[in-house]
């Protein structure tokens, strides 16, 4: 267990961002499902549209959320834990005891179904198939004759989390019911839920309420849940007042819209919120500073890089690298403190103390200083180099932050105005000039919210991170082009006219893992992977398919001019190479292409392949052609060919 | 590759430029010397072993080239010939150059001199030509034959730069009163020799002055990607657009240089005296360098197997496959099968639909920035993408667009925005987050505060009233950076980017160059260019100081006394959102004693009721005797991390009330009893976790009560 410290360190070598300020806490997420199994939870809800015939009910919604979150951190947070206990059912089982023990059970009708620990393939299988297969759902999500105490589920939680995630920053309970008052006026029950809520939070776990509304009754969080439910996390004190819509009832009366609501809602819960930086001034001018709290809230997601396995074992079982720094002269083991920092510089070492070389990037304390404001429109769209950095108020170093901050938020949404700031993010991090501009709230279709709202911090690039453009020739096209242009790019908006990055996921983040996922249960590997970024052809084709043959044939017509033009102006020189790529892209009109000067290479090509002469092709013909066709054209003759087969033959 | 470069520079070393003038501090050569060191040192910076350089010194005692049998050639030394110049070639040319005891020596043979050092050196070639003469123009100079070297100068397109402190220049406007005709009189000939060439000629004064403007490194373009910019499937469909373009990168982040490891060698650093080993002595070592060798890296493996001892068991790098990890479950890769998690892609830039700009929100840009433009020299294709951008423009409109760069690669999804300026038109293109990409925190709005029972309220301490919102307006509007043009008409202009320097860059690298110079000297402080936008402008400041200071007073924002954060005792206990006394039902509950299985939630629940230190005390107590029962019955490192939550809670608690002491006895005596074995076994382990999680003393900056300096908490650490 001790070990998962020594990959924060590595971690943070590596991305010097992703700093935490928790101390002795290690920077992990554990969240634990607690599902109740109740004869309203496994009511099925028919779909009100008669063509979708799903028979969602309550609880298989929730065992796919608790599945579908398994997957997603897999990928996306690899080291958290999650774990799913049922509770509310027949059966009961805890670790070593079931219901063949001997003794008392310890958490009667409480079923851990998936120990909370960082998932196992064989664990994402077992829950798949309590989702999919029917029989085996059936004996397990069998609910018990006998109530369950709340109390006793709390505490079963408790010790879950106390010997499987202890020194975790952040450990959530989610708990899924459609029940909102477990145990009526029975007050003695009620109490000591209570308490055993009050020793969660105390130990810093969050419950997290996910409630579900029956069908003729609406959950009521007053009658019990409010009870146990704590307003502020014990782990975040500064973290703003509750947030009403986290426990928004899921209200839907038919299974998918169940299903989604369900989703959506956990999806906005799937990782806990991991502040930046905290409490950092904000300065709006001498001497008037208010705290800010600082968020990534987009980051590339990269795939985890690739690892040793030890295939000695039983099992394949990875192996820890553990990187000692040994002298290049005596090859002795050095220790941190022995360590100088040098630069190279014409061939030889410059030295600087270790005083000397933090000095270098002091530029004094971490500050958010406004240096003034501008509109919007002063931004141009190249200048980022970047993420943004989502920044929002705290009240703990200075009350009244946050009204303040407010009011600069509006009033820079309101006026389109945006702000220069001065941004030191940590001591040694070194000054970066930045821009601060308003973002609004967004909400989703079911309420929950996408974007909050707040300032975000642009990093604008300085003079010696601007590229030159290089020269370029250009020929303006003319209005009647653009006007044909122009009536394609109507044709093809995506829905809202808006960019959604939730319809796009990464698709070879996804492919990676979804053959890791087949190899790992030996499952067949998929043919072919579910791209969501390929555009859609075929309604491209359908949608703007006339209008791209009415712009082709301008652009033939005004290229053909320009060319005659030219020529005329140019009798006497020879003409300039670029000609000759344009010169190839005139095929004869025998279909329309719109192609735009790529050459009638492909045509070549062709030809050679069904004579069986491609290699009298020249290694650069061929390299023309791999490289039109967005393949790689790095090698030999010979490979260049054999690439080149291959291609052609799959083609025809 | 950049261009080959050879750059000869004159320096007067005569015993004129020794003296200091018009109330410098520094003698003209130490200031010549600036310039010439931050041109050496920058050409050194750069690392590359064709940009070369030599020195010739002016008015030297002795006579050192070539030329030097002819009598106006005498007092001319070569001090190093063209060649890269490296640290060792700095430090001997800081020696040779100093003050001589003559006057004599003629520039305009330096001059003749060094043209024939390139002409020798370069040959016909190509290289980029430079002659740089600093002088102060006193002493003879010979007018003859200057057509001859203008020819020259000219036939080998070298450029030729001439400065000299206290030179006249109009343009700049330094005239020196009181000129001693002869330098009057070379100042006019150097002139029009620099003139005739095409040269510079200017004053030293402005020289200096310009190094404080950082210089910007160009970087040759580089496509990033040369291929299709695609709509439809042309593998599929005939209605399919292709035009073939170029990527080049617009915005790169320039990185400062990273400093290396090194440690002293171990015939140093074990004291031990002299004898040179048999290890392998890098070319060139300073005095300093030469104690150092570099750090490596050694990595080895492991894994677990509970036979061992120790519980790990150490595996040699060609027994390990390669794999991933899937959750905690190992998934091993052959050989063969190496590529089988890549997704198969092809190179291409495809169009994937249209947005609307205004409906885009601008913080969404994920990376930095590159240009698109149509292949070059192909007419067609900047036809048709020219439709294409201005179609986007006139549309307002970006494209969402799908790029593979090369086969195999990931695809990216990219925004495409139109640029059109008068000679110039291209897309430019930024990184848009994937879904994965997104990390949805949330946060209550800005703009009013839902209440727990879900009504809405509009007026509360959090949100600003109409007071503070009027006077955040008139503050804001009073601090509009306005730029204004030559008439003083106001103009609008982009956030700074083209004379805003990376301080960090620039600082590191004036750093490295001043300590190569001078090696005892210490780091002049940063350039004042670098933090020029680090306040607010002085002028803006004026104009806004009536509104910040009503702004200040409506905001009536106050400062949280330090001693006010964290402090529990006179705080109300926590409440769930009923608002319901748990703690009554907790009294009522008489937890006597703390249950090592749920010690966390009582200990501070004990505390929290605790009417007497002795309830304290003894709370304490049982939490020690409950941290080490779990340390005696941890299988190697099994309980480690409740332990150190355990030693966390404590400390954090005993923090807030206030009774640091009883933490720090408790930790001076578990370190003893941790390091002397007394708690099954050896437990180094969790002692070097102890000191990682900062699990220390207590010491006076955390609680005020607290006896213990920083020291003493630092050496309690450290001590094994």
């Amino acid at each position: 267990m001790a070990d998962d410290n020594y990959n924060r360190e590595d971690d943070v070598v590596e991305e010097e961002e992703e700093l935490d300020e928790t101390g002795y806490k290690s920077v992990r997420d554990a969240v634990l499902f607690a599902i109740e199994v109740s004869d309203s939870m496994l009511q099925p809800r028919p779909s009100a549209d008669p063509k979708k015939r799903s028979q969602e009910s309550p609880a298989t919604a929730a065992l796919k959320c608790a599945y579908h979150l398994m997957q997603q951190r897999i990928i996306s947070n690899p080291r958290d834990m999650i774990g799913v206990l049922l509770y509310g059912t027949k059966q009961s089982k805890f670790y070593d005891e079931d219901e063949s023990s001997r003794g008392d059970l310890s958490y009667p009708n409480c079923y851990l179904f998936t120990d909370l620990d960082i998932p196992s393939a064989h664990e994402v299988l077992e829950l798949r198939s309590l989702v999919e297969d029917e029989d085996e759902a059936k004996d397990i999500l069998e609910p018990s004759e006998e109530p369950v105490s709340m109390a006793n589920l709390l505490f079963c939680a408790n010790q879950i989390f106390t010997s499987k995630a202890p020194n975790f920053v952040s450990r959530r309970l989610f708990i899924v019911t459609d029940n909102d008052n477990p145990h009526g006026n029975n007050k003695s029950l009620r109490s000591a839920a209570t308490v055993r809520a009050k020793d969660l939070y105390d130990l810093g776990v969050i419950i997290e309420l996910f409630p579900i509304s029956q069908v003729d009754h609406e959950f009521d969080t007053s009658k019990f849940y409010d009870d146990i439910i704590y307003k502020a996390s014990p782990m975040d004190p500064e973290a703003p007042a509750y947030l009403k819509p986290e426990s928004k009832t899921t209200d839907a009366h038919d299974g998918i819209s169940l299903l989604n609501g369900l989703l959506s809602s956990i999806n906005s819960r799937s990782v806990p919120r991991r502040a930046q930086f905290s409490n950092m001034s904000l300065e709006l001018g001498p001497n008037f500073k208010i705290s800010v709290s600082g968020y990534i809230l987009f980051k590339r997601q990269e795939s985890a890089r690739s690892c040793y396995v030890w295939l000695g074992g039983e099992k394949p079982q990875i192996a820890k690298g553990v990187t000692t720094q040994i002298a290049e002269d005596s090859a002795r083991t050095i220790e941190k403190w022995e360590i100088k920092k040098a630069y190279k510089f014409g061939g030889d070492q410059v030295c600087f103390t270790p005083d000397e070389q933090k000095g270098l990037k002091d530029f004094g304390e971490p500050v958010i200083r406004i240096i003034g404001f501008k509109p919007l429109s002063a931004l141009p769209f190249w200048a980022n180099v970047k993420h943004p950095l989502f920044i929002y108020p705290s009240e703990e170093d200075y009350v009244g932050s946050t009204r303040v901050f407010s009011a600069l938020y509006q009033k820079l949404l309101k006026d389109q105005k945006a702000a220069l700031v001065w941004y030191i993010a940590r001591k040694t991090a070194g000054p970066v000039l930045a821009v601060m501009m308003a973002g609004e709230e967004k909400v989703d279709e079911n309420g929950v919210q996408k974007m909050p709202s707040g300032l975000w911090i642009i990093p604008l690039p300085f003079a010696d991170d601007v590229r030159q453009n290089p020269e370029a020739t250009l020929q303006v096209a003319p209005e009647s082009l653009i006007d044909r242009m122009r009536t394609i790019v109507q044709q093809l908006q995506l829905p809202k006219g808006v960019y959604d990055p939730q319809k796009y996921p990464n698709p070879s983040l996804q492919w990676h893992y979804r053959i890791l996922q087949a190899l790992a249960l030996d499952e067949d590997i998929p043919e072919k992977p579910d791209d969501k970024t390929l555009p859609k052809y075929r309604q491209i084709d359908k949608r703007a398919g006339d209008y791209v043959f009415e712009w082709s044939e301008e652009l033939d017509k005004q290229y053909n001019q320009i060319t005659a033009n030219q020529a005329k102006m140019t009798t006497l020189a020879k003409r300039p190479a670029k000609g000759d790529a344009a010169d190839k892209a005139a095929p004869p009109a025998k279909k329309i292409k719109a192609e735009a000067g790529s050459g009638n290479i492909q045509e070549e090509v062709q030809k050679h392949f069904a004579k069986g002469t491609l290699s009298k092709l020249t290694v650069a013909s061929l390299r023309d052609y791999l490289a039109s066709q967005g393949r790689a054209t790095a090698g030999k003759k010979a490979e260049l060919l054999e690439r080149v087969e291959e291609l052609l033959e799959t083609k025809f | 590759m950049a261009d080959k470069e050879a750059t000869v520079y004159i320096v007067d070393v005569g015993k004129s430029m020794g003296q200091r003038r018009n109330g410098r501090d520094i003698t003209d050569l130490e200031w010549a010397m600036k310039y010439i060191w931050d041109c050496i040192t920058n050409t050194v910076a750069t690392g590359r072993k064709m940009a070369m350089l030599g020195v010739i010194g002016l008015k030297t005692d002795g006579t050192d080239n070539e030329l030097g049998d002819e009598s106006h050639f005498s007092h001319i030394s070569v001090l190093s010939e063209i060649k890269q110049f490296l640290m060792s070639d700095i430090r001997e040319l800081g020696e040779l150059i100093k003050p001589s005891n003559v006057d004599k020596g003629d520039a305009i043979s330096a001059l003749i001199l060094a043209i024939q050092m390139i002409i020798t050196h370069c040959k016909k070639l190509k290289w980029k030509r430079k002659i740089v003469l600093v002088t102060n123009g006193m002493g003879r100079m010979n007018s003859e034959n200057l057509e001859d070297i203008v020819s020259k100068v000219k036939e080998d397109n070298i450029e030729l730069i001439i400065l000299g402190p206290d030179f006249d220049d109009a343009e700049y406007g330094t005239k020196e009163e009181d000129k001693d005709p002869r330098k009057a009189a070379n100042e006019a000939l150097l002139r029009t020799v620099s003139e005739q060439c095409d040269g510079v000629f200017g004053t030293l004064e402005q020289a200096v002055e310009e190094m404080a403007t950082p210089r910007v490194k160009a970087v040759r373009p580089v496509a990033s990607f040369k291929g299709f910019l695609q709509l439809g499937n042309p593998e599929e469909y005939d209605t399919a657009v292709r035009i073939p373009v170029e990527r080049y990168p617009r915005t790169m982040v320039a990185k400062p240089p990273t400093a290396s490891q090194f440690v002293l060698r171990s015939n140093t650093a074990s004291g031990e005296e002299g004898q040179e080993s048999a290890t392998v002595v890098p070319e060139s070592q300073p005095e300093d360098g030469s104690s150092l060798t570099n750090v490596r890296n050694l990595r080895t493996y492991q894994v677990n197997d509970e036979s061992a001892p120790g519980g790990k068991i150490d595996i040699e790098r060609d027994e390990l496959a390669k794999g991933y990890e899937y959750g905690r479950t190992a998934v091993h890769i052959s050989e063969t099968d190496e590529n089988i998690t890549r997704l198969e892609t092809t190179a291409a830039l495809e169009l994937v639909g249209f947005i609307q700009s205004e409906r885009y929100e601008r913080y969404m840009h994920l990376s930095n920035t590159h240009i698109i433009i149509s292949s070059r020299a192909n007419d067609k294709a900047s036809l048709a993408l020219s439709s294409f951008i201005h179609a986007l423009f006139e549309l307002e409109s970006y494209a969402v667009a799908r790029l593979v760069t090369k086969e195999n690669k990931p695809p990216i999804l990219v925004l495409l925005a139109p640029s059109i300026e008068p000679e110039y038109e291209c897309l430019l293109e930024v990184q848009l987050p994937f879904a994965e990409d997104v990390r949805t925190y949330r946060f209550p709005p800005l703009d009013k505060v839902v209440t727990v029972s879900g009504k809405v309220v509009t007026q509360h301490r959090n949100l600003p009233n109409d007071d503070l919102l009027n006077a955040m307006d008139k503050y804001v509007d009073s601090m509009e950076l306005k730029d204004t043009d030559e008439d003083g008409d106001l103009i609008d202009t982009p956030f700074p980017i083209e004379d805003s320097f990376s301080p960090v860059l620039h600082r590191v690298n004036a750093a490295i160059r001043s300590r190569a110079i001078h090696p005892s000297d210490p780091i002049p402080p940063p350039a004042k260019i670098l933090t020029q936008f680090s306040q607010q402008p002085d002028q803006l400041l004026q104009n806004a100081d009536r509104h910040l200071k009503n702004l200040m007073e409506v905001a009536d924002v106050k400062k949280v006394p330090p001693k006010a954060k964290g402090r529990k005792r006179a705080r109300e206990p926590e409440k769930p959102l009923s608002g319901l006394d748990v703690d009554a039902l907790l009294h009522q509950e008489k937890r006597v004693r703390i249950s090592p299985n749920n010690a966390i939630p009582e200990f501070k629940q004990t505390l929290a009721q605790a009417e007497t230190i002795e309830t304290t005390k003894d709370a304490v107590k049982q939490m020690r005797s409950i941290i080490e029962d779990q340390i005696r019955n941890s299988l190697g490192d099994a309980n480690y991390d409740r332990v150190t939550e355990g030693l966390g809670v404590v400390r954090e608690e005993l923090i807030s009330y206030e009774e640091p002491g009883h933490y720090n006895e408790f930790i001076t005596e578990l370190k003893e009893a941790l390091l002397k074995e007394k708690l099954g076994g050896d437990r180094r382990e969790l002692w070097w976790l102890v000191k990682r999680s900062k699990l220390g003393l207590i010491e006076q900056r955390e609680s005020e009560l607290s006896e213990v300096t920083e020291e003493e908490a630092k050496k309690f650490l450290s001590a094994q």
